[in-house]
């Protein structure tokens, strides 16, 4: 099955979105999106470390012996994200200093050698970018979903200003990973309704 | 030929050189930035423990630092003081750190010189849950330490406002109640055994 840009695309921003169709990526979803300012640098740091891995797996795709290839693609996973967790430090202290160790987590990340294992090694460099870019996006649009419902009812603010004009009072739990849980259950319990109907649509 | 064992081991040599050469290059080419992003912050928590104003440019927070303060040894340990123009010893901020909720926390502790108060209190690292425990560094609950009376025999304690006891952190009771211990700890071990400077 060939691929087009498009359907890369839209597979990875919704068909086969990773966290609500895929369901890989979960512990960074519970972790950092308590705050939308983290949930937003931890996807950049994230689309920014699957598309390149993506990219360069796929240009050395041809040349990676196949039974020691997980072996390569940790080992180049792993160099893009020390090089997000340096940059970070010298240039956002503030951010780095609040993601803390889950900056170093994005290795684990089941995403990135998703893609690496399931696109990148079998498809050429360009589309692997935009499939590991697009991944990655779709990642950040449901951590930013989820960090919109927590941030604004565990804390009465959006990226740090306060919303909360009519002072209600705000919930403990929505701070918490399990309110992560619920929100992304329900989730997907929404998405795959509404992916159900629309195949039904198409017959 | 590709999946012949010398093919395998030079590739996965020249892969892990490649790519080692390539961070360590980033890192030498950015490490003065990190270096100097952390002094900054150190410096900035130690004048924000002396109640010294931690704003401005790096170049104007570490003219302020040096020209207020100076780091010393005193009980046997390393810390800082706040000195006065004329040299006058006006606190000392003691290091501190201890088991939190899920990791260590560190920070320093202002006290004055006569050991009679708290001057201020910053919380450098620590890993506590955030939102909840992580708290500790927001200024609603380190303000509370400023000024804040040291009574022999009498440890910090949470409790009602004012009366010298502080407010804990709603959900985070463990965090809380591991500052305080931490804080006394320190206040009964290491600050009462602090030598009073002269002049101070």
């Amino acid at each position: 099955m060939a691929e087009t840009v498009k359907s890369v695309i839209s597979r990875n921003m919704w068909k086969d979105n990773q966290v609500l169709r895929q369901i890989l990526g979960i512990c960074s979803s519970l972790a950092v999106t308590n705050l939308m300012t983290n949930s937003l640098v931890m996807g950049i740091g994230l689309t920014f470390t699957t598309a390149l891995s993506s990219l360069t797996l796929s240009a050395m795709r041809n040349l990676i012996p196949h039974r020691i290839r997980m072996i390569v693609q940790t080992l180049i996973i792993a160099a893009y994200v020390i090089l997000v967790d340096i940059f970070l430090k010298a240039y956002v202290p503030d951010i780095s200093k609040q993601l803390g160790p889950y900056v170093g987590l994005i290795i684990t990340n089941c995403i990135i050698m998703g893609r690496a294992e399931a696109f990148a090694q079998k498809n050429p460099p360009f589309l692997s970018f935009l499939d590991g870019l697009f991944a990655g996006l779709g990642y950040t649009t449901v951590l930013l979903i989820i960090s919109f419902i927590r941030e604004l009812l565990g804390f009465g603010t959006l990226f740090g200003f306060n919303v909360n004009f009519i002072g209600f009072e705000t919930w403990t739990i929505m701070v918490m990973p399990p309110a992560a849980f619920f929100i992304i259950g329900t989730l997907i319990w929404i998405s795959s309704n509404l992916l159900a109907k629309s195949g039904k649509k198409k017959g | 030929m590709k999946s012949g064992y010398i093919y395998t081991i030079v590739f996965m040599f020249i892969v892990s050189a490649v790519f080692t050469f390539f961070l360590a290059g980033a890192n030498e080419f950015l490490l003065p930035k990190i270096q100097e992003n952390e002094r900054l912050a150190e410096r900035k928590s130690l004048l924000y423990v002396f109640n010294i104003d931690q704003n401005g440019t790096a170049d104007e927070v570490f003219a302020r630092f040096d020209a207020n303060i100076k780091p010393a040894t005193s009980g046997g340990i390393d810390l800082y003081t706040q000195v006065d123009a004329a040299g006058n010893v006006l606190g000392y901020a003691v290091p501190f750190s201890g088991a939190g909720l899920w990791g260590t926390i560190r920070g320093y502790l202002g006290v004055s010189a006569d050991l009679q108060s708290v001057l201020g209190i910053v919380f450098t690292s620590q890993n506590e849950t955030p939102g909840l425990g992580g708290r500790i560094e927001e200024p609603a609950y380190r303000e509370q330490y400023r000024n804040l009376a040291i009574v022999a025999g009498q440890p910090l304690a949470y409790g009602e406002a004012g009366g010298g006891k502080l407010d804990a952190i709603t959900g985070a009771t463990q965090t809380s109640n591991a500052v305080l211990k931490i804080l006394n700890t320190l206040l009964s071990e290491t600050v009462s055994k602090l030598e009073v400077m002269p002049g101070g």
